[in-house]
Order: C-alpha cells, then structure tokens, then sequence
C-alpha cells in the first residue's frame, strides 16, 4: 500500500515537471504560430478615406484569386480590417489588436506615414511582420537605429522619390529655375531634407521653396512669389485638395509652370480642378490607364467584377500605384507563406527575404534582402514611372504631349 | 507679358487686395450669422461653420442630380436655414434657459461634429468641384487677376448686409428681433414671441452661412471639413468687431481679410493664423467689448 502511494507521488511529481517542461518549451512556438488572416490598418473613414477604400478593392480582390486556387497550404486566407481613421494612436491600438487578439500572420500598412512610424516598436515587440503599400517616408523602413526586422514595404520611398523628382524637373527645366512647393504637413515638411540633399548631389539649385496651412485656401502670394522668381518648373509635394486650390491660384495670376508631383495627387484631383489638371505630371509606380500585361488586365477584370457598383473603367482607380502596390504585396506574403511552410510570423518574416515574384509592378527577385534596411523596400527607383493628366486622365506619359520625346 | 519689377509689386499687391477683400467678404458673411444669432439668443451656433458647408455640399448633390445651379443653390440655402433653425429649437434653447448656461456651447460643438462626420461618409472625403459659369476663366484688372465668382463675394455683402439693415429698421419681425436683442423680457411683456423670433433669428443665420458657403464653395472646392476654418474665423472676426454690431462685423471681415492676405505675402505664410488669433487677444484685452461694440453699463 505504502508503495503505490509512493509511486503515484513519484508518477504524480515526473507528471508535474513533464507538464512544466511542454508549457516551458511549448510556449514560445505557439506565441509564433498565427492565424491565417492579413490584418490592416487603414483610414476608413477621415480625409484620405479613399485611400482605405481603395487598397480594401485591391487586397479583397487579390485574396479571393488565392483563396479561389485552394488558399495558402491548404488554408483560406481572411482579410481583418480596423480604421484608424488616420490617426498614429489609432493605428497603434490596431496593430495590437491584430497582433495580438487575432494573432494575424502579418499586418499590412495604409497610407499616411506617421502612422508606419508609430508601429515600428509595437511591431517589434509584438514580433509581427508588417508590409507596407503606400506610407512612402524614408524612416519608415530604415530605422534611425538600423534595426528593422519587420517592417517591409512595396511601394516608393521618399528618398528615392525626391532624387527621381529632382531628375524629372531638371530634364524638364528650360530655364533651370526649379521651385518646391510642399504642405505643412509632416508628410510634406518631411520631405524637404530629402528634396534639398537631392538637389544638391543633382547640382541643382532649387530657386525658391513655399509651403502653406492646411487651413490655406488661396495661394495667391505664393505663387506670385514663385512667378516672380521665374520659377518654370515645380517639384509638388502636396495632396489633392490643396493642390487644386494651387492650381487656381496660378490660374488667377496666370502662371503656369511645368508641374512635377509627388503622389499625393489622385483622380480626385482632376475631377475638382477639371482642364487645370492638364499636364500635371504624377510620380508613381503603376499606371492603368493605357496598355496593361495580361496579368495586371486579370487584375483589373477581377476587381470590377468584384465592385462592379464602384469600378467601371480604370479611370475609377482612385489610388491607382497604392493598388497596384498591395495586389503584388498580396501575393508576395501568400508566395512568403508558401516558403515559409507554416503559419508562423518569424519564419513568414524569414521567408519574405527568399520570395521571387513576378508582380504587376515588379519583378521581384528577391522581394527583399536580408541584412541591408535600404533593400527592405522592394520596388527600386528604375520602376518609377511619371504619367501625366491629359484630358482629365492620368495616362501613361508616353501617350500624352509632355513626354519628353514629343 | 513680362511687366517691370515695379508694376509686377503693383500687380501683386492688387491681387493681394482683391483676393483678400473676396475671402473677408466670407468672413464677414460668417460673422453676420453669429451677430444674428447672439443678438436674438446671446448664444450662438458653434457648428455654424458646418452649416456654411452644407449649403455647399447640398448644392453639389443637387447638381450631381440633375437639378440646375440657381435652383439647386437657392433650396441649399433653405437646407441650411431649415438646419439652423432645428439645431436652435433642440440644442440651443434648452440648454440656454438660464443666465450664464453654458451647455448649448458643447451640444452645438458635439452636433457639429456628428454633422461633419455623417457629410464624410455620405459625400466622400474627396474635394468636389462645384462649376459656375464665373469660374472659368479669371478676369484682368490692372495686372491682377481675379475670378468673377471671387468679386461676387463682396457684391453679395454688401447686398446681405443692407438687406440686414432695412429687416431690421424697416419690418416689423426685424423691429421684433430687434427688440428681443435688446431686453427679451421686456419684448415678452409687450406680446413678442421670444422664442419663435430667436427661432428666426437662428434661421436668418442659416440662410447666411449656407449662402456663404455656395458662394465660395466652386473657389475653394467643396469638402465636409471646409467649413471648420472658416467658421472659426467668422466667429474670430464677429468677436473683433463685437459681436453685436452688424457694420463693425462687415468691416472687420474684410479688415481681416485684407490683412491674411498681406501678412502671407510679406511675412509669413505660417504667420496669418498666428497673428490673427493673436489680435484677436491683443483686441479683447484693450476693448472688452470689441472693436465697434458699445460698453455696457449696469445701474445700480
């Protein structure tokens, strides 16, 4: 008697430390494991609600061909998103959320840049991989520290942005008088060490430089000062409501110098400024208004039929890089996946660095390279493209009369 | 053309002025809507900037429908009446019962808010173009340019303005509203319905501000948060003034006006808004009352 119950004290304590040993040792591997869900977070609603909706478009889309061809190692892939309604506080509280509450595999960014900055340290924290497709600022992806691990994008970077600008503009330039205009914004303010250190190393001497109020609804003095300082070509760093009071503004004094935008310029633009619009020039990485390749035709034919009350030709693309972006940043976490063989955020992270992928806007090959930040951007410079408004339509510029060939 | 550097300075600063007294002409519009509604109520609508913006957004929608400018404008203005009334009747009277209640303060902000918030989801965030046929191309005087719309502006104050004056000298409902401004006690003892002429007061306003905001709407574009700035800005100017002097308002709109305009071209554009907000303060400390307003004197 004395015996078994020494035994079942000996079984019941080597039970116990076995117990402790899984939960000890099991633990970690199950905080990587994830649910098969992309989570977002994306102004919904708020100023740049098109820019939610839009990206909404392209990522549903996208997932639905995915899911269609037997989803991602067997399993459906879910799209969970959360408005922030543009605001970085927001923004973090959804990263948290889906990092933690859904335990999504990877989270995908919006738009505005100072909500991707806010995320770098819960991201990290939370171990969670996170994919930009638009939010563009340079620090977003190379950190001050040079630690980024999980913050990936598709989409331009601002550095990269301003030197191909100050390119565009000086190409473009018959005088050399080059102006920047910017908004007071962070996003715009921000860009104004990139633009001038871009300026410099292009030797080029940018004359004069305005800015303005988001309050700002003329701006006349601006523009005269520009006029007045024989500006004839202007890098923009603007979004589209300011930027259509700009365009009257010139209109009113009747100055008008070639325009080189930044993308903060959507068809929202043209539609508010109607034949103003004409020749405004719109860096980008896509463009769906001219000749498309079978895949980015596919593309288009499956979100029209999918929002057939929103989409009726490519001209109702409103955001039309940002989509292009998060279509093949899409796919790229689903090949990521694949690689990776589990639904597990530190080896989906691991994975993104040996995808290759040929997308709508890119080939990527690889998406990613490990150990060098600055290439944890996967679209390079040489695929920026500059379309142009030509009749109300942003069109690739080769098919409009500000091509430079023309 | 290329012009002399001298007659270029005189260009800009004419368009500095006429740009600047079209944008006061705003203000002074949004300014008269509150002298209205503090002289009939001593309260005012503090999302009186969204109701600016309706008779712009709602001008639009009707546009997009198929119904033409003027109509569409004039029943827009009768929106923003109809809502400026209806925010007076459920937010503002009861909350203003007693002397020195604060509260219709925060239910206008709180509505002020639901309103822009509803325009966001129902109209979109995207500025709208609102075509006139004044807008398509600016006119030239002297070397300056200016839209035809943008000196309507003026135009059509000085019209509310004297239409203001003769309401309320000439009609016996202005003589009313005059009379409740003055001691709404008093006007109740001698039969005036103090509550349906602040109801009025408030409806007046309405029409003011929704007809600001279809007038400068195809200059601006057309938004649901254009009216936030603006509205505060009216507001700012009315204080200047005093808020209970009509004329003072009109001319601190267009005071105000010019002066943005010139402190944006020859100090800042940072600065307006700084300057402005700061006068404002500046002005209060050395006239309580406002620049045009009276002093009140209590007997004892």
């Amino acid at each position: 008697m004395l015996g078994v119950k020494e035994s079942l004290g000996r079984r019941g304590v080597l039970g116990m430390c076995a117990a402790l040993a899984v939960t000890l040792f099991a633990e970690p591997v199950l905080a990587q494991r994830a649910e098969p869900c992309i989570g977002a977070s994306w102004e919904m609603t708020g100023p740049l609600a098109n820019t939610g909706a839009s990206l909404r478009i392209a990522v549903e889309t996208a997932l639905d061909q995915i899911n269609a061809a037997g989803g991602v190692l067997g399993k459906p892939v879910r799209l969970v998103i959360y408005d922030d309604v543009g605001e970085p506080a927001r923004a973090v509280d959804n990263a948290r959320r889906i990092g933690e509450r859904d335990n999504c595999v990877i989270m995908m960014g919006g738009g505005r840049t100072p909500n991707a900055i806010a995320l770098r340290e819960p991201l990290a924290e939370m171990g969670l991989p996170w994919m930009g497709v638009i939010s563009a600022g340079t620090t977003v992806i190379e950190h001050q520290n040079g630690k980024n691990e999980w913050m990936f994008r598709i989409s331009m970077k601002d550095r990269w942005v301003t030197c191909y600008l100050i390119d565009q503009a000086k190409r473009r330039s018959a005088s050399g008088r080059i102006g920047m205009v910017y908004e007071g914004t962070a996003w715009g303010q921000g860009a104004v060490p990139d633009l001038e250190a871009a300026a410099k190393s292009a030797g080029v001497t940018l004359v004069a430089k305005e800015t303005w109020n988001l309050g700002d609804q003329d701006m006349s003095a601006q523009m005269i000062r520009l006029r007045d300082a024989g500006v004839d070509t202007i890098i923009l760093w603007a979004v589209d409501r300011k930027s259509a009071n700009m365009l009257r503004s010139m209109d009113r004094i009747g100055y008008r110098p070639r325009i080189v935008s930044a993308w903060g310029l959507t068809t929202a633009f043209a539609k508010a400024v109607g034949p103003l619009a004409e020749g405004v020039m719109v860096a980008g990485t896509f463009n769906w208004n001219g000749p498309l390749s079978p895949k980015a035709q596919a593309a288009f034919d499956a979100m029209k039929a999918k929002f057939p009350d929103r989409i009726h030709s490519t001209t109702d693309l409103e955001v039309p890089s940002g989509m292009a972006n998060a279509w093949d940043a899409t796919f790229v976490i689903a090949e990521g996946l694949k690689v990776a063989g589990d639904y597990d955020r530190v080896k989906l992270r691991d994975a993104l660095y040996r995808v290759t992928y040929d997308g709508i806007v890119a080939t990527y090959n690889p998406a990613f390279v490990r150990g060098d930040q600055e290439k944890m951007d996967a679209i390079l410079p040489t695929a920026y493209k500059l379309p142009a408004f030509n009749d109300g339509v942003l069109k690739p510029i080769e098919a409009t009369p500000y091509d430079l060939r023309n | 053309m290329d012009r002399a550097p001298a007659a270029r300075a005189v260009d800009a600063v004419l368009s500095y002025l006429l740009t600047g007294l079209s944008v006061g002409s705003v203000y002074a519009m949004v300014g008269l809507g509150f002298y209205v509604m503090w002289s009939a109520a001593k309260a005012v609508n503090f999302n009186f900037g969204d109701i600016f913006m309706l008779g712009a957004v709602l001008t639009v929608v009707q546009c997009d429908l198929g119904i033409r400018l003027l109509p569409a404008a004039a029943l827009s203005v009768l929106a923003a009446a109809c809502a400026s009334a209806a925010i007076e009747r459920a937010f503002v009277r009861r909350f203003n019962r007693e002397a020195n209640a604060v509260g219709w303060m925060l239910t206008t902000i709180a509505v002020g808010t639901m309103i822009e918030s509803s325009t966001t989801a129902l109209f979109g965030s995207n500025p709208r173009g609102l075509p006139t046929p004044l807008m398509e191309r600016p006119i030239r005087l002297a070397g300056a340019g200016i839209y035809l719309q943008e000196l309507l502006l003026p135009v059509a104050l000085l019209v509310v303005a004297a239409g203001l004056e003769f309401f309320y000298r000439r009609t016996v409902t202005g003589r009313a509203m005059r009379a409740v401004a003055y001691n709404r006690v008093a006007a109740g003892l001698v039969g005036i319905d103090a509550d349906r002429i602040t109801l009025l007061a408030f409806a007046v306003a309405g029409s003011l501000g929704g007809l600001s905001g279809v007038l400068i709407g195809p200059v601006i574009q057309v938004s649901s948060t254009m009216g936030a700035i603006i509205g505060l800005k009216g507001f700012l100017v009315a204080i200047i003034a005093g808020i209970a002097n009509a004329r003072g308002v009109v001319i601190a709109g267009l005071l105000y006006g010019v002066a943005e305009k010139l402190i944006e071209a020859y100090l800042s554009t940072a600065a307006p808004d700084a300057i402005g907000f700061s006068l404002m303060v500046l002005l209060l400390l050395l006239f309580p009352q406002g620049l045009f307003g009276k002093k009140e004197f209590q007997k004892v």
